[in-house]
């Protein structure tokens, strides 16, 4: 086999066994998926009983996406399988096998895009039917889903590595740093109610430009021109996105190292 | 015979604690060699170090003879790992646990079913072949985890502690499993707490202390370097009047966990060991062959230890 198609086929293989391994603990796939849906309903319902609200429906229908869904199934999603590598003493065997980091990076990313699009698909099918509605590119704002994940995952593989050595530690973590991050990054509060200062650190947070990016392809019908300070932002975050995981799972061999 | 593994020189820090002492060792193709020794004595460093999972601070592997820091991809390759813990997906099927980390190492597609076949069926996992790993009993899940590391066929396979955690039926089942791999060429090096496990599946023995090896060979050459051809296990209310006529008849004494081990020259009978240490107030006296155990013991010098830890 080439090395290119190892690479592949790895990539694959991580990918394929955490979908699987998904499907078997079904009843966590069903909270991911009620989780956004209450959220979405309980919104619409707010929206709707408030008609000078009604027009920011749209917009909540794509913030609870990537201030909700995507936050807690791809960052909280990676967060866990790191931990439970540990936990379960899989990742001895990762670390000693030929397996590739970037193709163990890859394959959490293509997982969780699936998972994603699942997300994507009945969470829009919900905003649909209260009346919220995509106004945007599907291409755009598809990349920006991308983005967003990319940008999670490779958060999620840094708290993973760092602050959750067990599965008890993954709520915490996530709370402790993955829900500020979401009241910066403008999914409970409009950025411009924030103190300016909050406001500057706000816009070094990956999660505000995401927010934003895909508020503005979903609810306003913004083009790549209107965006693409957003864009080019989530595109620098990627590729520090993918050195901070695979850095992490060097920190994750040295620590190991310790246990 | 070529050479598999080649250890020379390895020197390990944690903190403080120098864990790694200079450790050398040589791994011929097709022998099992088992390291044994107290807990902490560097084992599982060792292994560590020659899976990649750790960096010793100086020294050199060479595995099939190529430095292992310059090959490091092949070299895992050629690498089968069992740990001490299982370390399988629990919701996988045992075929599925050894179908991903077939593609993981490489295994082509064509040979992947046929592969995972053949070990399902060697280790006899085809009536789990329905249940995910992690309902299986701990024995049946070691055997699936030493599958796992054979499904790419390695040159060399690693396995720590294989039987620490499981019961005695399972523990000889897995060893009929790695007499079989034994059997068949397959290069082990195994590290182990029990004696009776090293002697039985091993045809070298490395004995480890203090981060080195202090004695190496076969079972019984090192049987022999015990100077006595058998060991008389003796109580007594006047141990010093045990110890003291044995010197006076050129026996060895050996004060282990309370108990007298004399070392006999030649084998004697209970009778005659009875006579020889008449007035010694002698309670209880036993006669074996001088085992594993004893070479052990008498080798790695545990007379200042308060306690060993082997069953």
């Amino acid at each position: 086999m080439s090395p290119y198609g190892l690479f592949f086929d790895q990539t694959l293989a991580v990918a394929q066994r955490l979908l699987l391994e998904q499907w078997r603990q079904r009843r966590g796939l069903i909270f991911w998926a009620v989780f956004p849906a209450a959220m979405m309903l309980l919104f619409g319902l707010v929206y709707a009983h408030n008609a000078n609200m009604r027009a920011g429906l749209d917009a909540a229908a794509a913030g609870i996406l990537i201030g909700a869904a995507l936050f807690f199934s791809c960052l909280g999603g990676t967060v866990s399988i790191i931990a439970a590598e540990r936990e379960r003493h899989t990742l001895r065997r990762l670390l000693a096998s030929p397996l590739h980091p970037t193709a163990y990076f890859l394959g959490v990313v293509l997982a969780q895009l699936v998972l994603a699009t699942v997300q994507v698909l009945m969470l829009y099918s919900i905003a649909w039917l209260i009346g919220a509605r995509y106004h945007g590119s599907l291409l755009l704002g598809s990349l920006i889903l991308l983005l967003s994940v990319f940008a999670y995952v490779g958060m999620g593989f840094f708290l993973g590595a760092r602050f959750a050595r067990r599965s008890e530690e993954v709520v915490v973590a996530l709370s402790a740093i993955g829900v500020p991050l979401l009241v910066l990054g403008g999914t409970f509060f409009p950025l411009e109610i924030m103190p300016a200062a909050m406001q500057a650190v706000a816009q070094l947070n990956p999660m505000l430009h995401m927010n934003q990016a895909f508020k503005g392809v979903a609810a306003y019908n913004l083009g790549i021109a209107e965006l693409r300070f957003e864009l080019v932002f989530l595109c620098v975050f990627c590729v520090i996105s993918l050195a901070l995981g695979l850095r992490s799972y060097q920190h994750l061999r040295i620590a190991d190292q310790k246990v | 015979m070529t050479v598999a593994l080649q250890i020379d020189g390895l020197f390990k820090r944690f903190g403080k604690q120098q864990v790694l002492n200079g450790f050398s060792l040589q791994v011929r193709r097709g022998e099992v060699i088992g390291l044994v020794g107290p807990n902490g004595c560097g084992k599982s460093t060792v292994l560590n170090i020659i899976c990649q999972l750790l960096q010793a601070d100086t020294g050199q592997v060479q595995l099939m003879g190529q430095p292992m820091l310059a090959q490091s991809a092949h070299a895992r390759t050629l690498i089968g790992y069992c740990a001490q813990q299982t370390a399988l997906y629990p919701d996988l099927f045992p075929q599925e646990n050894m179908h991903f980390f077939a593609r993981l190492y490489g295994v082509p597609a064509a040979q992947r079913n046929a592969r995972v076949d053949e070990l399902m069926e060697r280790f006899h996992l085809l009536p789990y072949a329905a249940t995910r790993a992690g309902q299986l009993s701990g024995g049946w899940l070691q055997r699936l985890s030493l599958a796992v590391a054979l499904v790419h066929r390695p040159e060399l396979l690693v396995l720590d502690e294989p039987t620490v955690a499981v019961d005695l039926e399972a523990r000889m089942d897995l060893w009929r499993l790695i007499e079989g791999l034994r059997d068949s060429g397959t290069t082990i090096l195994l590290t182990s707490h029990h004696l009776a496990e090293a002697e039985r599946l091993c045809n070298r023995v490395a004995l480890m202390r203090g981060g080195r090896v202090v004695a190496e060979g076969s079972v019984p050459d090192l049987i022999s370097r015990v100077p006595g051809q058998a060991v008389a296990k003796v109580q007594s209310q006047d141990k010093q009047a045990v110890i003291q006529r044995a010197s006076e008849l050129g026996w060895s004494v050996r004060q282990r966990a309370g108990n007298l081990g004399l070392l006999l020259s030649q084998p004697l009978s209970l009778r005659e060991i009875v006579d020889a240490l008449d007035g010694c107030k002698v309670s209880a006296v036993s006669v074996d062959p001088v085992t594993l155990e004893d070479a052990y013991l008498e080798l790695i010098d545990l007379k200042h230890d308060s306690c060993s830890c082997f069953e």
